[in-house]
């Protein structure tokens, strides 16, 4: 029999105040959809809050969406966090409106990827997959 | 509607058209269409078949039920007014675009940034990042007094996106008014003060249900008795539009919040047409599906208008005319191609007009990059004088009206709406619906759908999956300055530095008190935070006050 791939985990989440969560909630339903393992924690969460949900659900991929433009405080906190609590190996991804300048810089913050307005749901799950395969 | 024997004639010419045109015909009637929400589309619309009832269905402008509009004159009355949402990250820079956008003749619509909606000062951990971003800070009075620096408040309609913390931001106007010595009777402008559509699609909640229908209430009731030109309240459905509802489900879930608020009132024993007239709706005006956006309003407002009168027995027109502000959809913006967005406007402002609606706010060929830079803001804003000046479409009351498509689909999607808000009074209503995810599920799945439309072709998005072109946007979006937040931090502290204290503290035991009391009119907390308002207590604070006596709102989990 074939060996069956370990199911992929994802904790997608709102961090801080921005209450538009349409594209999060979409992309949630695609990832299960595609046979992966979702969790949203919903609405209003502080960085604290996410990380620690991310570690206790042992996540192979942390997605936060932020179209507030907190984007660069929001992503320094969790990577920093990350960072702290030795959670490296969680795959850390943002979306969001998120002006292409402020990518490298996010980058440096710990985000592995960034996807934006125009990035297509398939192109998403490519990246998930990819990414948990390299582990 | 029709003579017999008209009818019995129209059906025999139109089965030898088909006869005529058999494989034209049938080669177009092949593939299905429909509207986004599901209602099919005929090919041709004739008179044959419809069930529309000239004077139970259409009737006569400005007079019920209200399908054809407002006024008996429609816009040679006066033109729907611009009004654009606008707000930039420090209060002296949306005080300079305001008056620019006066002179240009758009009512100012002030956008506040996340941390003022939440009810949180900017030193609050929660407001990392987020100052000055999607709006304005409004911290207390102070911040207020600047964006309307040498604006005469009492004489300029002043709308705002507040909601969870609407009382405070209404509190502020008053003072200021009475600062510059305006008398409240005439004092224009509006609130959202929609708090249901916040836990069902766009999240700015800060208490529970219960509490903040009070406030939401108490609200109404002192703009009812206080304030007779104010809309204390703006019912919205485009933000399930925006959150990726269809539009059965914008509408029908604005008018069943709009009949909760309306029953929350009635507890308190105002009378119906007391308080009715200070509601106005904000809604989507979007570009896809034309003809449906058009017979949206036309619909909207014979439900309202035959709800009004049917279920709550209100005699007065004021109370029956429903008032529509519309806005064109943000999400509907592309960043591929961006300057099509002026296209997508233009017709999305169309829409409006055909509709008979009374205010438009176009969004900005930018709007997928940031927040607007000024130049775009002022071509949204001429997009409409091209739309009310150059076309002809105000000439006429009603222009669409007798179609045989738009007064066949008006019907249609009246009957659909209608099938959806008896659905929401069969699970227990509103607030039902919210604790058990109904909302957000059906506009998650809505959303989801029109999704994999889009990716799968079905629906086309020029630039987006359709006559894509490589090119560079050069507009640049306002660049909030990320120092904005230390400034306002500091400007906090100087403020707590230079008020009375004393006085400040005293205001908001005074609040906390009544808050702790039950709702009623007796108890109304308008009063107490004016109060606390006018001693330059800050949004924090006061919705910290009310936060230790109401708690925080948990949602439920979506999905």
């Amino acid at each position: 029999m074939e060996k069956k791939e370990r199911q992929i985990r994802v904790l997608l989440g709102k961090p801080g105040l921005c209450g538009h969560d349409r594209g999060v909630l979409v992309l949630a339903m695609a990832l299960r959809d595609a046979g992966m393992e979702v969790i949203y924690s919903g609405r209003h969460n502080s960085p604290e809050q996410i990380v620690e949900a991310a570690i206790q659900e042992d996540v192979d991929i942390l997605g936060v969406s932020i179209l507030s433009g907190a984007h660069v405080s929001l992503c320094r906190r969790i990577g920093e966090l990350l960072r702290e609590k030795e959670a490296q190996d969680i795959c850390f991804v943002a979306g969001g409106f998120i002006p292409d300048e402020d990518v490298p810089e996010l980058k440096a913050m710990g985000v592995r990827e960034v996807f934006g307005v125009t990035s297509s749901i398939e192109e998403i799950i490519e990246y998930f997959r990819q990414t948990t395969r390299n582990g | 509607m029709y003579r017999e024997d008209f009818l019995e004639k129209l059906k025999q010419s139109e089965e030898e058209w088909r006869e005529r045109n058999r494989r034209e015909i049938e080669e177009a009637e092949a593939k299905e269409v429909s509207c986004e929400d599901g209602i099919p589309l005929n090919l041709l619309y004739t008179p044959s078949g419809n069930q529309i009832d000239f004077f139970e269905d259409i009737g006569f402008p400005g007079e019920f039920p209200y399908t054809r509009g407002f006024d008996a004159s429609g816009y040679r009355k006066g033109l729907w007014t611009p009004s654009q949402y606008a707000g930039f990250g420090n209060q002296r820079e949306t005080n300079q675009l305001f008056k620019k956008m006066i002179e240009h003749g758009n009512v100012p619509y002030l956008a506040l940034d996340l941390p003022t909606q939440n009810g949180y000062d900017p030193d609050h951990p929660m407001a990392l990042g987020e100052v000055g971003r999607a709006g304005t800070p409004v911290n207390s009075l102070k911040d207020w007094e600047i964006i309307f620096d040498g604006i005469n408040v009492g004489d300029i309609y002043i709308g705002t996106v507040a909601n969870a913390q609407a009382a405070v931001i209404l509190a502020m106007h008053v003072v200021s008014a009475e600062k510059q010595g305006a008398e409240l009777k005439n004092l224009r402008g509006s609130l959202q003060n929609d708090i249901l559509k916040e836990y069902t699609s766009r999240g700015n909640y800060i208490f529970p249900v219960e509490p903040s229908l009070r406030l939401v209430t108490d609200v109404i009731e002192y703009c009812a008795k206080n304030l007779p030109s104010y809309w204390p309240i703006c019912v919205c459905g485009g933000h399930f539009s925006e959150a990726g509802s269809n539009r059965i489900h914008e509408v029908a879930f604005a008018l069943a919040n709009a009949f909760t608020y309306i029953d929350e009132v009635l507890k308190r024993e105002l009378p119906i047409d007391l308080f009715t007239k200070g509601f106005f709706f904000l809604m989507k005006t979007n570009h896809y599906d034309f003809f449906e956006e058009v017979v949206k309003f036309r619909a909207m407002r014979k439900i309202w208008a035959k709800t009004l009168k049917g279920r709550y027995g209100a005699t007065n027109p004021e109370s029956l005319k429903l008032k529509i502000l519309a806005h064109a959809g943000g999400s509907l913006m592309t960043k591929e191609r961006a300057e099509l967005n002026i296209a997508r406007n233009t017709i999305a402002c169309m829409a409006g007009a055909l509709g008979g609606i009374q205010l438009i706010g176009l969004k900005t060929m930018d709007e997928v990059f940031g927040i607007p830079a000024e130049k775009a803001q002022l071509t949204a804003v001429g997009t409409q004088h091209v739309v009310a000046y150059e076309t002809g479409v105000p000439d006429v009351v009603d222009p669409l009206g007798g179609s045989y498509f738009v007064e066949t689909l008006t019907k249609e999607f009246e009957n659909q709406v209608l099938k959806e808000m008896d659905r929401i009074e069969r699970m227990g209503g509103v607030v039902k619906g919210i604790e058990s995810g109904y909302f957000r599920r059906v506009i998650a799945e809505d959303a989801y759908k029109s999704h994999k439309d889009l990716e799968l072709g079905r629906k086309v998005k020029v630039g987006v999956n359709k006559f894509r072109v490589e090119e560079e946007f050069t507009l640049r979006p306002y660049k909030p300055d990320p120092e904005e937040e230390v400034r306002q931090i500091e400007a906090l502290r100087e403020l707590k530095r230079s008020r009375n204290n004393a006085l400040v503290e005293k205001t908001l035991g005074d609040l906390k008190e009544m808050a702790g009391r039950p709702s009623s009119s007796k108890n109304n907390l308008v009063i107490p935070i004016i109060e606390a308002v006018r001693a330059y207590a800050t949004m924090g604070e006061i919705c910290g006050a009310l936060r230790a006596v109401f708690g925080e709102y948990q949602e439920p989990p979506v999905l």
